[in-house]
């Protein structure tokens, strides 16, 4: 009871019950946007967009900016460029984002070491820091989850299409570009918003693993995509839970809770298992 | 005079900026069967994508139902669910986690921005219809990246079904089956466009299929070389025309799939 107490009284703590509800829908959002964008195999392109963000937010310390302001419109932006240039390019697109991934993280670390008067910590940046989520954060958060929630469910029939084949999804009309940008549109704000809390390292962990655990043990699309987000959720908040109790750093303590999951999916789905 | 479903005058399609398709013009009459073969590269798939709007044209003009398809393949939704389209190579990606029922699904449900996270009861009763005439029933609920190559035609096949439609195309249907399960597909085609009325465009390369169960023939290479009736589109001369001289056609062997 007594070695109890502290960790309750934890989690009376205001920026605590932000974290868990920061943790709760920023697992949830990557679990819904990671759902098709594995299956578009765009999880190296998130994981590009999370590495290159740092540059936006050596770009906005520099501008004596906001950071999180600026990200937004530099992943977006940033986004459509590589997008861009993954289409038009002969190159093999993993080829490609790592060249763009690695060359933006090594100039924003060589930019930041220049700047003498940033006050904040690298490792908050590379990690997260959802035990400094604000209430304006979260909004944003929540904002981003409904507008995805009600794209993809407006959009369902389409998105699957799109999803499984672009000659099909064509011949049945799917506007197929304007859909492409649309979600690359909505994952870079994900991204973007979620750095704060996740940090540019461990990002595409919320958008990748609880996908692929939920694809392993579903037979259905909609359970397949519910299941990710509800794993996205529940592994953040038991995550933080554990950071809490333990006193370890937030961000790779949800990863490892998600790994854990994926482990559990893998030994529960052996028959179609991810090497099966 | 018969109803057309398809008008094709003058059109000339591009690919990756090379010409790909030109100066092409013909029409297909409501529930006739029409072949569209030509050697390798000849622009057959280039041209049945452009007759759907999965690539632009550059010139000349398309009618679906009497209907204009815009140049870059726009056309009003009541008229593209009436056309159905097999591709050619169908690999659902990434073992997506898809029941065959909520693909078949997927071909009921119209075009459009709408919240059908679901799905009624008319579209569980279309899918369990378009599964039992084409014999897929008892895949309703396995995962359509599961499913052998003879399965997944069928099951597309199924996708087409389950709305009713007046114009079906076929991208080399044949392709990645053994005869034996060519003959199956080409049996079950041969009866649902009877009963479903469907007017048929498929691009093939089997010259004995062709003959023995399409109305009409159309020979490309680049441009029509030649079209009409089996017998005169396939007789050696005009062959030799489209594939050049020398040319000895194969023949794979085939039961009758009217039988």
């Amino acid at each position: 009871m007594s070695e109890a107490a502290p960790f309750l009284e934890l989690l009376q703590l205001p920026f605590m019950q932000r974290a868990l509800l920061g943790g709760l829908l920023t697992g949830a959002l990557g679990g819904l946007l990671g759902s098709f964008a594995v299956l578009r195999q765009l999880s190296f392109f998130s994981d590009a967009l999370g590495h290159s963000s740092l540059l936006g937010i050596t770009i906005g310390i520099l501008l004596g900016l906001n950071p999180t302001l600026v990200l937004i419109p530099f992943a977006v932006i940033f986004a459509l460029l590589v997008s861009r240039l993954v289409e038009r390019s002969r190159l093999p697109t993993d080829a490609l984002l790592n060249i763009v991934y690695s060359s933006s993280l090594s100039v924003a670390v060589v930019a930041l070491s220049f700047v003498r008067t940033y006050q904040g910590n690298i490792q908050s940046l590379l990690f997260g820091d959802i035990l400094g989520v604000s209430w304006l954060d979260l909004g944003l958060i929540s904002a981003l989850l409904l507008t995805a929630l009600a794209y993809l469910a407006l959009t369902r029939r389409d998105q699957i299409l799109l999803t499984i084949d672009e000659s099909l999804a064509l011949s049945r009309g799917v506007a197929v570009p304007v859909h492409r940008l649309l979600f690359i549109l909505l994952l870079a704000l994900v991204v973007a918003i979620s750095i704060k809390a996740v940090g540019v390292l461990l990002i595409s962990a919320f958008v990748v693993i609880p996908a692929c655990a939920s694809r392993l043990v579903s037979s259905h699309f909609n359970s397949y995509v519910l299941l990710a987000s509800g794993l996205g959720a529940l592994c953040a908040v038991l995550g933080l839970l554990l950071s809490g109790a333990l006193n370890l750093p937030s961000g790779p303590c949800v990863v490892i809770v998600q790994l854990l999951g994926f482990l559990g999916a893998l030994t529960l789905a052996p028959r179609q298992g991810a090497i099966g | 005079m018969a109803e057309m479903v398809l008008e094709v005058s003058g059109l000339t399609v591009c690919r990756e900026g090379a010409v790909a398709v030109e100066n092409v013009s013909f029409d297909l009459a409501a529930e006739s069967d029409t072949a569209l073969i030509g050697p390798n590269g000849a622009g057959k798939s280039s041209l049945v994508q452009a007759l759907l709007g999965i690539l632009p044209h550059r010139s000349g003009e398309v009618r679906l139902l009497g209907r204009r398809l815009g140049r870059k393949g726009q056309l009003p939704s009541l008229v593209r669910d009436q056309v159905a389209y097999l591709p050619q190579s169908f690999g659902v990606r990434n073992r997506c986690p898809l029941s065959v029922a909520e693909f078949v699904g997927l071909g009921w449900d119209p075009a459009g921005i709408r919240f059908n996270w679901v799905g009624g009861e008319a579209r569980r009763a279309a899918v369990r219809r378009a599964l039992a005439k084409t014999h897929c029933s008892d895949l309703a609920d396995r995962l359509i990246s599961e499913l052998s190559g003879g399965q997944t035609k069928r099951v597309l096949l199924a996708f087409c079904v389950v709305r009713p439609r007046r114009l079906l195309v076929l991208d080399e249907a044949q392709a990645g089956l053994d005869s034996q399960m060519a003959e199956q597909f080409y049996g079950l085609l041969f009866d649902l466009r009877r009963s479903e009325g469907w007017t048929v465009l498929q691009v093939s390369h089997d010259l004995e299929m062709v003959r023995r169960t399409c109305d009409g023939v159309l020979c490309l290479n680049r441009r029509l070389c030649c079209s009409g009736p089996p017998d005169h589109a396939l007789s050696p001369s005009q062959l030799e025309r489209v594939y050049g001289r020398g040319f000895v056609p194969y023949h794979h062997r085939h039961a009758n799939p009217s039988s």
